[in-house]
């Protein structure tokens, strides 16, 4: 299921408040500037900073 | 109380939730959605929309987003706007109230019942509410602040190890809130009878928008 267009327009990130691109992939927000990944289930991106994967050094 | 053990709380509640709490916050709801439908067309946060009690009270030109934590109070949630067509619910999403993922001045108008002695941080939860508010938008809080009363404190002072496993602290003063929020006081209204809860109408006064993010990183 993919994420509302016009919800992901207006999603910022939780931590820097800054952008965040969708990786339909991996079904993941990502945030570059926090190194967060927010995962998304069922088309419901969970934006919880306690719940994002770190991004590591090799991934992207 | 971290966001895990809340989750953890409204999981058990989730089911039960409208039978226990449905009749008794429902005066505070109405009260706060009537203030807030005064003006049409807005863009409408609500913070804590739990199992969205207070939906369909909104007019239908509203365009309103709820977040919660809980995953399971927002089933519930879902679950009321697909079967009561609620077509004024734009999102329902899964939020911390303290540090939401809404861009500056996004919302009209945005509305927290029962919800500020339920949060961590009951001064990032105002900073973040009034940061997604536009300026001059109004900020609404629904809830129970401690009392005046000698006696009535003191029966607060006692139950408070027990609301502690409640998850709900009664001991938020509303001078402190105010002081916390930063912003201007339109009105303060009793929703009970004994005053038990109030509601409070901040306006958000324009010209502080553009530090508020900074403002709201600061308040944690």
């Amino acid at each position: 299921m993919a994420v509302d267009p016009k919800l992901l327009e207006i999603l910022v990130c939780p931590m820097t408040k800054g952008p965040l691109r969708y990786d339909a992939e991996r079904q993941e927000l990502i945030s570059d500037q926090a190194q967060l990944a927010y995962p998304v289930r069922d088309g419901i991106p969970i934006m919880l900073i306690d719940e994002a994967r770190p991004l590591g050094d090799g991934q992207r | 109380m971290n966001l895990e053990a809340i989750q953890k709380t409204y999981r058990r509640y989730a089911g039960v939730y409208d039978m226990l709490f449905g009749a008794l916050f429902e005066p505070g709801r109405r009260r706060a959605v009537e203030a807030i439908n005064t003006r049409p067309g807005q863009r409408i946060l609500e913070v804590g929309v739990g199992t969205g009690l207070s939906l369909p009270f909104y007019r239908r030109d509203a365009r309103v987003t709820g977040i919660d934590v809980s995953p399971d109070m927002l089933a519930k949630a879902r679950e009321r706007v697909e079967t009561q067509s609620l077509a004024q619910v734009e999102a329902l999403l899964q939020m911390d109230a303290e540090a939401t993922s809404f861009p500056d001045r996004h919302f009209d108008s945005v509305v927290a019942m029962y919800v500020a002695s339920v949060v961590p941080n009951p001064r990032r939860l105002l900073a973040e509410m009034r940061r997604v508010c536009v300026p001059d938008g109004e900020v609404v809080v629904v809830n129970h602040f401690a009392s005046n009363h000698p006696l009535m404190r003191q029966f607060e002072r006692a139950v408070a190890p027990l609301s502690t496993t409640m998850g709900f602290r009664p001991d938020l003063e509303l001078p402190m809130l105010q002081l916390m929020a930063g912003m201007d006081v339109i009105d303060i209204q009793e929703i009970n009878a004994f005053g038990y809860w109030k509601m409070v109408r901040f306006r958000n006064k324009g010209g502080m928008n553009g530090h508020s993010t900074r403002l709201a990183a600061a308040a944690g």
